[in-house]
């Protein structure tokens, strides 16, 4: 179906004079009719540029691409090419040309003459091939994440198109979008059509039946997902994950429990004979049946409180709408506290509480003990003591350069030139943005640059409190990490309390101490990692998201109760399974 | 933001909105020049009547309808005031320095209301039983004998009003960030505003560049190459129904030109 012969290509445009760096080196590709391939790599390995040769939006210049026995450099048949493999972008936004979602499907063969009756069948079975039949009329802009997605690949479909290549088509979704879009893929793949995904999740590209990683342009790993998981060392020197449960299979098996090879997903795990034995070895070892202990600290300094508050959109409309619901609760200084939530529980206004952008519908909101709206003269020294970093930081930058857009809060707070130019270059420094960007313009820095500068922007603030909503959000793994290891440092070296909203259940287990977990505009959960996964029925029922390894010990704790069930790291569900720990508690 | 109400469509199953929009923007083009020429009463009554037939054709609530004219309230009333105050005439009811409330005046600011109530209703009966690609449609077929570029006008249209949501949440998050980082936009003078402006309006710039980059390759991949060879999904069809709705309004619009001479 798709074949490429020593695929070379480079962007003519680079930064000051460097020669161009070579985007794809010698790619010699081949993807047979009805395969799904998943295409991995970290940001900036190519893989999206290859994904762009495939649609003929970008050109080889240097090797051969065809699709389906066509040429790509072969302009007459461009539309031929575009027409056989669609394409469904990252941005469920930006690639949405109508207004309702029935004329945004019916887009593609608008453009190809196909006569009005036949767009009409085209569009009614494409939409129901999503299931979106239901919002045929809908405009974008009412629609989830998740569905707008869905209308994307319906828009692509209605072309009939052989290949569709989803382009990071789930990173910009929610944990409900992304499977909803995954659910799609897999019945697309049922029905014979060739699927390229390109993503950086490895969760993603366990569902494939061929795993290519790409580095530096190049092909470096190209496998079967459960042969390319086995070489965990070398994806994380290409700068990605193994998901958790191969990474559990791993740890167990380094251990002597014989796991069996190629462990993809918990089911996998679950269903494995060696994991059950150690279970019930675990279990028939008298352990006390565990209880969750290790309460939360006492706080010995409340610097943040909230006092049954309730905010309502709109009220007394009749479409009001209650997003937060009578919430009480106190954050110590210096604690690092996760709060998990799916979209529309109520999270995001609660946190824009925090530094008074929203004003409660009734309760209230102290710091230090002050009420934040008393005294309206106050609320601004107040609110700067509450950092907030929303979700993409770096589409607030705007100075010509980047010092001046650092130093554009603390110039706000009408501090003096020498005490902006030490919070500056602290700021940025804590970031790891050496002098040498200082004078570049923000918008020449690289994305995870760009994220960096625009958390300098609020640090540089000094505030007591930082709030970040997704801060990994569109990151790679490896600035993933670099982002926490920040996080980890601000909190260290400048005592920083930190409050992190995130989908993702293990990053939120690995950075904070305390997890709140909010659903239908209420807490439902509140206190250790461990105490909050061990309600992973609670958290399931709401539509969150748990982490791997918590889902597998929790499963087994089924069966045997004594299995402790507010596991949430690899080393301590290893530890549990291989017999000899005790788990964390 | 989210109460902007131009070009809103309220989706029903009436005869007004199966019409062809081709015949509904010129009717509506027709009836708002023939307005101009009505000078009394007897017009206005006919107006008002075929408006009420049309209004309960449509099926659309008369709430809908008459919302937009909450936003013109204001300058209908000042209107209507200055030329109830300021009208010269003969048979002056009441009078105080500069201001004289005479007959004629009564009767001329009574007929400026009727009249710019009689506009808003009948041109956003236009936009509420038409849909934004129905008149988009409508409107490059109407200007395609002017050997404009139609089509491309058209597109422009559909993506602007595709655009407007989005963009419009967009500013709402980028106010918020740039808020928490310190920028003030409830007090100062206008001068300070004005700054206070610009970190809102370049992310806004930036990201709508960028939107409008990934929109256009996102349509390219579509196969998109102007208006040449395109077909529709839902074709403009003049049908006899259509010629039916023209003739009335024709028949209507003379009408009320000669009531000029009553």
């Amino acid at each position: 179906m798709i074949r490429s012969e020593n695929l070379h290509f480079s962007y003519l445009h680079t930064d000051e004079g460097l020669p161009p760096q070579p985007a794809l080196a010698g790619i010699n590709l081949s993807v047979g009719k009805g395969d799904f391939v998943v295409i991995a790599g970290r940001n900036g390995s190519g893989k999206s540029t290859l994904a762009r040769h495939i649609n003929a939006l970008l050109s080889p210049s240097e090797g051969t691409l065809w699709v389906n026995g066509i040429d790509t450099k072969d302009e007459t048949q461009l539309w031929e090419i575009r027409k056989t493999a669609g394409m469904v972008f990252q941005n469920p936004d930006n690639q949405i040309v109508a207004a309702t979602i029935e004329e945004d499907v019916a887009f593609g063969p608008e453009n190809l003459g196909v006569p009005s009756e036949e767009i009409r069948t085209r569009v009614d079975s494409a939409l129901a091939a999503v299931k979106m039949s239901e919002y045929a009329n809908a405009a974008p802009h009412h629609l989830s994440g998740g569905q707008k997605q869905r209308a994307a690949i319906a828009s692509v479909l209605a072309m009939r198109p052989s290949v569709i290549v989803f382009d990071e088509s789930t990173s910009m979704l929610d944990p409900q979008g992304r499977r909803e879009v995954l659910e799609t893929i897999d019945g697309l793949r049922r029905t014979g059509i060739t699927i390229i995904l390109i993503t950086h999740s490895m969760e993603e590209a366990a569902l494939a039946d061929r795993l290519i990683v790409m580095d530096r342009g190049k092909i470096v790993l190209e496998d079967t997902p459960r042969a390319v998981f086995r070489q965990a060392n070398a994806l994380t020197k290409l700068g990605l994950a193994v998901p958790q449960a191969a990474a559990l299979a791993q740890a167990l098996r380094e251990r002597g429990v014989p796991v069996s090879d190629g462990i993809l997903s918990a089911e996998d795990l679950l269903a494995d004979e060696a994991v059950q034995k150690a279970a019930l070895k675990y279990a028939s070892a008298n352990h006390p049946v565990p209880k969750v202990t290790a309460p939360l600290p006492s706080q010995p300094h409340p610097l943040l409180e909230i006092r049954n508050l309730t905010h309502i959109y709109n009220a007394g409309a009749a479409y009001e709408k209650k997003a937060v619901d009578g919430i009480s609760l106190t954050i110590g200084k210096g604690e690092t506290v996760g709060i998990i939530g799916h979209t529309g529980s109520g999270k995001s206004t609660l946190i824009q509480h925090f530094n008074a952008l929203l004003t409660p519908t009734s309760g209230q909101v102290l710091i230090d003990g002050e009420d934040i709206h008393a005294d309206k003269k106050k609320l601004k020294t107040l609110r700067q003591r509450v950092g907030m970093l929303f979700q993409y930081p770096e589409h607030q930058l705007f100075e010509s350069d980047v010092y001046r857009d650092v130093a554009f809060g603390p110039t706000r707070m009408g501090l003096s030139d020498e005490e902006i130019k030490t919070r500056v270059v602290k700021a940025l420094t804590i970031v790891g943005l050496g002098e040498d960007v200082y004078n570049k313009s923000p918008f020449a820095l690289s994305g995870g640059q760009k994220r960096r500068a625009a958390i300098a922007g609020v640090l540089a603030m000094q505030p007591e409190i930082l709030v970040l909503d997704e801060p990994a959000a569109g990151l790679d793994p490896q600035g993933r990490e670099g982002t926490f290891s920040q996080i980890t440092k601000m909190r260290e070296e400048l005592g920083l309390t930190v409050i992190i909203i995130s989908h993702n259940m293990d990053d939120i287990a690995r950075l904070c101490g305390r997890v709140i977990a909010v659903s239908q505009g209420k807490i439902i959960a509140d206190g250790t990692p461990a105490e909050v996964f061990s309600q992973n029925r609670i958290l399931e029922e709401s539509g969150l998201d748990i982490p791997q390894v918590t889902r597998v010990m929790a499963r087994l704790a089924e069966s045997n109760p004594a299995i402790p069930t507010g596991i949430f790291t690899v080393e301590d569900a290893a530890n549990v399974l291989s017999g000899g720990g005790e788990g964390p508690l | 933001m989210t109460r902007l109400t131009i070009g809103q469509y309220y989706p029903a199953d009436s005869p007004l909105h199966r019409l062809d929009p081709r015949v509904k923007l010129l009717a509506a083009i027709a009836y708002i020049t023939v307005l101009i020429f009505v000078t009394n009463f007897y017009g206005f009554g006919i107006a008002v009547l075929f408006l009420a037939v049309v209004i309960r054709a449509s099926r659309v609530p008369a709430r809908f309808i008459f919302r937009g004219l909450r936003a013109i309230l204001f300058i209908l009333s000042f209107a209507a005031l200055i030329n109830l105050l300021l009208t010269p005439g003969e048979n002056v009811l009441f009078s105080y320095a500069f201001i004289q409330v005479t007959t004629e005046g009564i009767h001329r600011a009574a007929l400026m209301a009727l009249r710019l109530v009689l506009l808003i209703t009948g041109s956003s009966l236009l936009t509420l039983t038409t849909s934004p690609i129905q008149l988009t449609d409508g409107i490059e077929s109407l200007l395609k004998p002017l050997r404009l570029p139609a089509h491309d006008i058209a597109m422009m249209m559909t993506i602007a009003l595709r655009m407007i949501p989005t963009l419009s949440e967009e500013l709402g998050k980028i106010m918020k960030a740039q808020k928490a980082r310190g920028v003030d936009l409830e007090t100062g003078g206008p001068l300070k505003r004005i700054k206070n402006i610009i970190p809102i309006l370049v992310p806004l710039f930036v990201s709508s560049f960028k939107r409008a980059d990934e929109l256009a390759t996102a349509m390219e991949a579509r196969c998109y190459r102007g208006g040449k060879g395109r077909t529709k999904l839902k074709p403009l069809g003049f049908t006899g129904r259509d010629a039916l709705a023209g003739g009335i309004i024709v028949v209507f619009c003379v009408g009320l030109v000669l009531t000029r001479f009553i």
